[in-house]
């Protein structure tokens, strides 16, 4: 019990400060699924003696949900889902949940139903967001009648607060979540039989394709770059898998393409 | 306001603190003016030490709490430029409507600038080439992604501030010089590279019938050919349903019911 009153907590504490980060300060990207789903992972595993598991299933958490979301773009009024706390959330409720269990089959499931979980959160979280920001909208208005007072001191504290009710929103949201998610998950993974549950194990294979249309969707411009496109996928099919020769190739195909001095 | 004509107001230890308090641009980001707050609050030690006069400051304080609305790494060069004027302003070298004027114009070029550097391609690349390390279980490919992508943040951000300060209206001249639309497009080839090793070697795809039908010293090629043409396909499907504007979350669960039947009936393992 003292445990998990202390991993939501620490949970609690993440989220906070990730999710200053997603738009509300700094901005250096720790809120990106890859970097917020590894720490998470990291640091609850630190806490159960499990930081290698943690940090691996923060990896496979990161890996999907930064592909799923990579298009969403806080720009001007738009409000994207809430990669930071879905990312925090999916490792938590997942290691936390399936930490208990002995099987690989029943812990994948874990994870597979909480990463599935994290997605509708990160939906539940644009509106908490949304809400924040009409909470702004009020500071706003006081700051503008303070300036007009001369009393300057009032844009410090009216900036801070915007920081705060952001901090507070994603502190209180993923506290609730951990304390009160853990059981149902359990229970949820439980009823599901072993027949079934390895099918959770395949669509969490699959899942990355998803991502991987998003992302080709967006960087395929031209009819013409379709070809080679395809033509690159075959190049990598039949290589052998193996990094060096994805991360070389883009080299190449950059350095020959490099921006070059007009004369 | 400042009597000495073309002495600069603002020392450098002034604009880093303007360039650090830039990182909290967005803190207080809402419907009516946006960033307003965040970027008066980054540049008012600039202020401060243009305007000595309370009214003067009270004025300029109420110019800057106006609609601001950029790209949050490239605003410190809107603020680099905005302070250069508003010293110029304070030696009555020009009115303030050269300022709403300059500052409108900056911070749309700005956030056009930016958003297509880093939303549509840096952070996309970085994050792709992250993903390779992370399918790999590189431990450390967070730090990996970390470093890479802030090193042109955190350049933007603090010598833009600077760029802004010393070339003033003149500084988007020199932010041509970067040439961005062909590093985005650069980038957006690399991306596409990366993707392409991506697509066959990382989604996981397997069926039953290669174990029974191949000789084992074909099994590994056979699978990893049948995985590929399988995610290709999948991603075709995906592509196809992006570009028909269908939600993300809807081809998920679409993909989600797909894969349950197939593991249902066998055809998938």
């Amino acid at each position: 019990m003292q445990e998990h009153l202390i991993a939501s907590l620490l949970i609690a504490l993440i989220g906070g400060i990730v999710d200053l980060d997603s738009t509300a300060t700094w901005q250096f990207m720790i809120s990106q699924p890859i970097v917020a789903a590894p720490l998470t992972g990291l640091f609850l595993g630190n806490l159960y003696g499990e930081a290698a598991m943690g940090l691996k299933l923060g990896l496979m958490v990161g890996v999907i949900l930064q592909l799923l979301w990579i298009e969403q773009l806080p720009l001007g009024m738009n409000v994207p889902p809430d990669a930071a706390l879905a990312s925090v959330l999916s490792v938590a409720l997942g290691f936390i949940a399936g930490h208990s269990y002995e099987t690989y089959s029943e812990r994948e499931v874990c994870y597979t139903v909480a990463l599935l979980l994290s997605v509708a959160l990160g939906l539940l979280g644009r509106s908490l967001d949304m809400f924040v920001r009409r909470l702004n909208t009020s500071v706003d208005n006081w700051v503008n009648q303070k300036i007009e007072d001369n009393q300057f001191w009032a844009i410090s504290l009216g900036h801070t607060l915007g920081g705060i009710f952001t901090f507070t929103k994603a502190f209180i949201f993923c506290f609730l979540i951990v304390w009160f998610g853990v059981e149902p998950l359990k229970y949820f993974t439980q009823t599901i039989s072993l027949k079934h549950s390895s099918g959770f194990i395949v669509v969490q294979g699959l899942l990355p394709a998803v991502g991987f249309s998003v992302l080709a969707s967006m960087c395929l411009k031209e009819k013409a770059e379709i070809k080679y496109f395809a033509a690159a996928i075959l190049f990598f099919t039949i290589l052998p898998a193996k990094i060096w020769l994805g991360i070389g190739a883009a080299l190449i195909v950059m350095y020959k393409t490099r921006p070059r001095k007009k004369k | 306001m400042n009597s000495s004509p073309n002495k600069r107001a603002l020392t450098k230890a002034t604009l880093i603190k303007v360039a650090f308090r830039s990182f909290f641009l967005q803190a207080s980001w809402n419907y009516r003016g946006m960033m307003s707050m965040g970027f008066l609050y980054a540049i008012s030690p600039g202020l401060d030490k243009i305007y000595d006069d309370i009214n003067a400051r009270e004025n300029a304080y109420m110019r800057h709490f106006e609609y601001f609305n950029t790209n949050p790494y490239f605003a410190s060069v809107v603020m680099g430029v905005v302070l250069a004027l508003e010293e110029r302003l304070s030696r009555g070298e020009i009115n303030d409507e050269v300022i709403y004027d300059t500052k409108e114009g900056l911070m749309t070029a700005c956030a056009a600038i930016g958003d297509g550097l880093f939303w549509d391609s840096w952070r996309p690349f970085v994050a792709v080439a992250s993903l390779i390390l992370a399918s790999g279980n590189y431990m450390l490919t967070p730090l990996f992604f970390l470093i890479l992508y802030n090193i042109p943040h955190l350049y933007f951000r603090f010598a833009g501030i600077f760029w802004g300060y010393v070339e003033g209206t003149h500084v988007i001249r020199s932010l041509k010089k970067f040439q961005f639309p062909q590093i985005r497009q650069n980038l957006r080839y690399g991306t596409l590279v990366l993707l392409a090793y991506m697509i066959p070697n990382h989604v996981n795809l397997h069926t039953p019938f290669l174990l029974t039908n191949l000789p084992m010293e074909f099994f590994y090629f056979g699978e990893k050919v049948v995985q590929g043409i399988g995610a290709t396909l999948l991603v075709a499907l995906g592509i196809m349903g992006c570009r028909a504007r269908v939600d993300v979350l809807l081809i998920s669960f679409l993909l989600m019911i797909f894969a349950l039947v197939l593991y249902h009936w066998g055809i998938l393992i």
